[in-house]
């Protein structure tokens, strides 16, 4: 009888256990009518529209959604899209049929057979950002507007050397690779290297797909674009923020002087010899010039000692540096629009990626 | 027959039999994950595969294997958790120390206090990061914070549940204010403050990790996300929510061995 | 006498913790606090702004409210419902319930943030709307950080029973289903409050952090992310106040329900 007893306990707790986690693997048989749509589909445009009237159009958010809510216009859709994770499972498993990817990370993933990767291969199609017109720049180079007033050639000395680092990845990716690598970055070797290469297309080559030769230039034409795309996708609740936004010009987010002197080596001995800068994300050849700068020794030869932070967490990047936590920081054009809208004082310095990253990938 | 019978009621065998059944559950739906996914490691592995990637000599980023990266990350959080747990544990104590001695600090500090643990801790965070302007100070208030709560308000507790009786003996004793608290409130709130401790201890290192996610670094949170954002294996991602979930739970059991040890009240309980 | 300390202390118990709070708004407002914590109007923007922009933003805030709201009250709901059953089974089955109890309240130290993006992929074949799929998951986290707390004070609830009322019980000659429905069940009302104490304020911050991870985008937690990420504190703070405001709102009704639940019993 007990034993009976003890053997009804086991199953009704099992039961218990079960409906707790149930949900996960039910239903596993629907297929999706929609993703049958967009490989139907003959051009990028018919795709656009197919994914997004299907509802499964795939950004992260949190300020990197812009560029899709301005592709989705274009194609006269709704500017909805699904809060896709850092990873490409929606993609894989079809939640997401136009999955947003960084070329030089996420769309490595999909491709690539190694460590993380999906293995698509050539099964893969993308849709350029800069292709279809709506680019707008990202990873560049900013700190306060007091900060580079108080130390002007630090902020000199810093883009410089910082340049000069990425000179070198650009024409090492491999050896770049390797020192992000044994920087402590936990990306696999595979990935990194796929990474450096990819990086250095953006570095060089601008929207229209020109080469640039100029490291960190800020480019006139590309930086108004950036921000007229900005003012129209970029929707902020606090309405004296909103108004800001729309008043805002090229000469509140940027100053060209610090790079120019930089560039020309117009510079003297730093103010403040030791700063640090907060990336936008993870550790990896995203960021491979700081990287190859510091372990070349290019910091040390301007006089400067430089802590390199990572990103990737909820306090972002523009206010780490507006708190002064740090002195210079790697952001995308349109967070630091934001971030000025909002009441921050920061100044861009440098503008490393000359062309977006950005890009929407389908299964072909 | 009877020595069957009490292995098979006895507690360890109980517990046992749970996790057995625990892993069954799991590895049933890690096989059934397996055959339909692609990435079954993103959704669900086998525990096998987890126990592996710890176990592996392969080194993940330039110079740790996983298990050291753990190690080393888990060194990290669990101090700053444990300052911020004495931290808490103080402060906790002593403002109920205080609320009891004086009504008006007592009415004053409630409800508040209950505020803390409504208020979302990740959006604060910044808040906390920009007024320390230090990520590891923060990260360590934010532990003291959300363990304060538990801590102060089982304390206070227990010095309102002193029986009315021996309040009032030690009253007609005239005894002082110390003399009261030393010999009667502050024994008898002993087991109200343990519960406090036990409940917070898992909270500080599960707050520890939240805050960990905030920023780069190192801590179990950065680990944390910076594997579910593809840096590194998603094995470590796996690894660090079976790691949290066991020293959350030796954590509790660490309390209660530290409550046996410390208070005579519990090894006369066990004896009986 | 006795009426009246207690008049006085009831009148105690809100005004002394109104002024605390006005003299708090007020150094804010002010700009004493910022002084204080050598921070600036930006991360920490006045409370005019900040009801500025919720009273603006109504509409908006209400959509974000009512979708956390649903996710924190079903599994809320539901994480009781489950924690008290286990509560049940524990007390019918002593030995292997306990073991049971344990293994629940292991969950709890198992941090959301791992939880979340966990629940969301086990969940992807829930449905083929984004929607239900990220309700499920979320509400599914919420479940099991408040099945916990209930599983285990509803467990001393049923068990710690008042001195020799199993006895009398017995002396009735009450059955085993009796004993349960008549002594243990009424025995574990106000450890069912307790538990409730507890996993209300949880519920909601579970929902929060849940949204965070969610695939269909919305929710006062995902609002206060994202405000957060791209730099609006003056926003972020007004989806900061919207979430204290509905834990305290559920807090109170949890009060109300409570005090006329347990009034029978004094």
């Amino acid at each position: 009888m007990r034993k009976l007893r003890n053997t009804l306990a086991i199953i009704a707790a099992m039961a218990i256990v079960s409906t707790a986690f149930a949900g996960c693997g039910s239903s596993e048989s629907n297929s999706s009518g929609a993703s049958a749509d967009i490989s139907s589909a003959e051009t990028d445009g018919d795709r656009i529209i197919a994914a997004a009237q299907a509802g499964k159009v795939g950004n992260w958010g949190l300020g990197n959604e812009y560029e899709i809510l301005a592709l989705l216009t274009k194609y006269g859709q709704k500017t909805e899209y699904l809060s896709q994770s850092f990873d490409m499972d929606g993609f894989d498993d079809g939640s997401i049929t136009l999955a947003s990817a960084m070329t030089y990370n996420e769309l490595g993933l999909v491709k690539n057979s190694y460590e993380g990767g999906y293995g698509y291969g050539d099964n893969v199609g993308i849709i350029d950002m800069n292709d279809e017109g709506v680019a707008m720049l990202e990873d560049n180079l900013f700190c306060t507007k007091e900060f580079a007033q108080n130390n002007p050639n630090t902020v000199k000395a810093f883009i410089s050397a910082s340049m000069k680092g990425w000179e070198y990845a650009c024409q090492n990716p491999e050896e770049a690779a390797q020192i992000v690598f044994e920087a402590g970055s936990s990306v696999s070797s595979e990935h990194q290297a796929y990474m450096a290469s990819e990086v250095k297309k953006l570095v060089e080559t601008d929207t229209d797909g020109n080469a640039v030769n100029e490291y960190g230039k800020m480019d006139e034409e590309a930086m108004q674009q950036t921000l007229d795309l900005a003012k129209q996708y970029i929707s902020l609740d606090d309405s004296s923020a909103a108004s800001k936004l729309q008043n805002l010009t090229l000469d509140d987010i940027r100053d060209t002087s610090y790079w120019t002197d930089a560039i020309s080596g117009n510079f003297g001995a730093p103010e403040k010899s030791s700063v640090s800068i907060q990336l936008k994300w993870l550790p990896q050849c995203q960021f491979m010039g700081y990287y190859v700068a510091k372990a070349k020794g290019y910091y040390d030869e301007v006089g400067l000692s430089v802590d390199i932070v990572s990103g990737g967490g909820d306090i972002g990047e523009t206010t780490a540096v507006n708190n002064g936590t740090v002195d210079f920081g790697v952001t995308w054009v349109s967070n630091l629009i934001s971030a000025n809208s909002g009441g921050m004082d920061l100044l861009e310095i440098a503008q490393v990626y000359q062309r977006s990253g950005l890009v929407l990938v389908y299964k072909k | 027959m009877k020595k069957i019978k009490r292995i098979l009621t006895s507690k360890i065998f109980v517990t046992l039999i749970w996790i057995v059944a625990l892993i069954v559950v799991w590895e049933l739906f890690a096989f059934h994950v397996e055959q339909t996914k692609r990435t079954p490691e993103n959704i669900q592995p086998h525990l096998s595969g987890i126990v592996d990637s710890l176990t592996s000599s392969r080194k993940i980023n330039g110079s740790q294997t996983a298990l050291q990266m753990v190690m080393e990350n888990a060194k990290a959080t669990l101090s700053r958790a444990g300052i911020g747990y004495i931290i808490g544990i103080a402060a906790g104590s002593v403002l109920a120390l205080f609320m009891s001695l004086s009504g008006v600090i007592e009415k004053l500090a409630f409800p508040y206090l209950m505020l803390i643990q409504l208020i979302p801790i990740l959006g604060m965070a910044p808040i906390i990061n920009a007024i320390t302007g230090d990520i590891a100070k923060s990260r360590i208030i934010i532990a003291a914070i959300l363990t304060f709560y538990p801590v102060a308000a089982n304390t206070l507790a227990g010095f309102k549940a002193v029986q009315k009786e021996k309040y009032e003996l030690m009253y007609s004793y005239a005894a002082n204010k110390f003399q009261l608290y030393t010999k009667t409130m502050i024994p008898a709130c002993i087991p109200y403050f343990f519960t406090g401790l036990k409940i917070s201890a898992p909270m500080a290192i599960t707050a520890s990790i939240l805050v960990d996610t905030l920023q780069g670094g190192i801590g179990l949170g950065c680990l944390l996300s910076q594997s579910l954002k593809g840096a590194m294996t998603r094995y470590v991602f796996w690894d660090i929510v079976f790691f949290s979930a066991v020293i959350g739970i030796l954590s509790f059991y660490l309390m209660g061995v530290l409550e046996t040890i410390l208070c005579p009240y519990k090894r006369i309980g066990k004896k009986e | 006498m006795p009426k009246k300390i207690n008049m006085k202390t009831a009148a105690g118990s809100v005004i002394y913790p109104t002024l605390f709070g006005a003299a708090v708004i007020i150094s804010w407002q002010t700009g004493f606090l910022h002084k204080l914590l050598k921070t600036d109007e930006y991360v920490l923007p006045y409370p005019t702004k900040i009801l500025h922009i919720m009273h603006e933003n109504s509409d908006k805030i209400m959509l974000n409210v009512q979708a956390s709201v649903k996710v924190a009250l079903l599994g809320l709901l539901l994480g009781s419902l489950i924690g008290y059953f286990i509560a049940i089974i524990a007390t019918v089955f002593p030995k292997y319930g306990s073991g049971g109890l344990t293994i629940v309240s292991a969950f709890n130290a198992i941090p959301i943030v791992a939880l979340a993006p966990v629940f969301i992929n086990w969940t992807k074949d829930v449905s083929e709307e984004a929607e239900v799929r990220s309700m499920v998951a979320k509400v599914l986290v919420v479940t099991v950080t408040s099945m916990a707390a209930m599983s285990v004070n509803a467990y001393r609830g049923l068990t710690e029973l008042p001195p020799f009322s199993d006895d009398l019980m017995k002396t009735y000659a009450a059955g085993k289903v009796t004993e349960f429905f008549k002594l243990c069940l009424p025995n574990s009302l106000p450890y069912i409050f307790t538990a409730l104490r507890v996993s209300v304020p949880g519920s909601v911050i579970g929902a929060l952090v849940s949204e965070y991870f969610a695939e269909y985008i919305i929710g006062v937690g995902r609002q206060i992310r994202e405000n957060i990420l791209i730099a609006q504190y003056a926003t972020a703070w007004a989806y900061i106040i919207t979430a204290c405001i509905i834990g305290i709102a559920m807090y109170i009704v949890l009060m109300i329900v409570e005090t006329i639940a347990l009034r029978k019993r004094k």
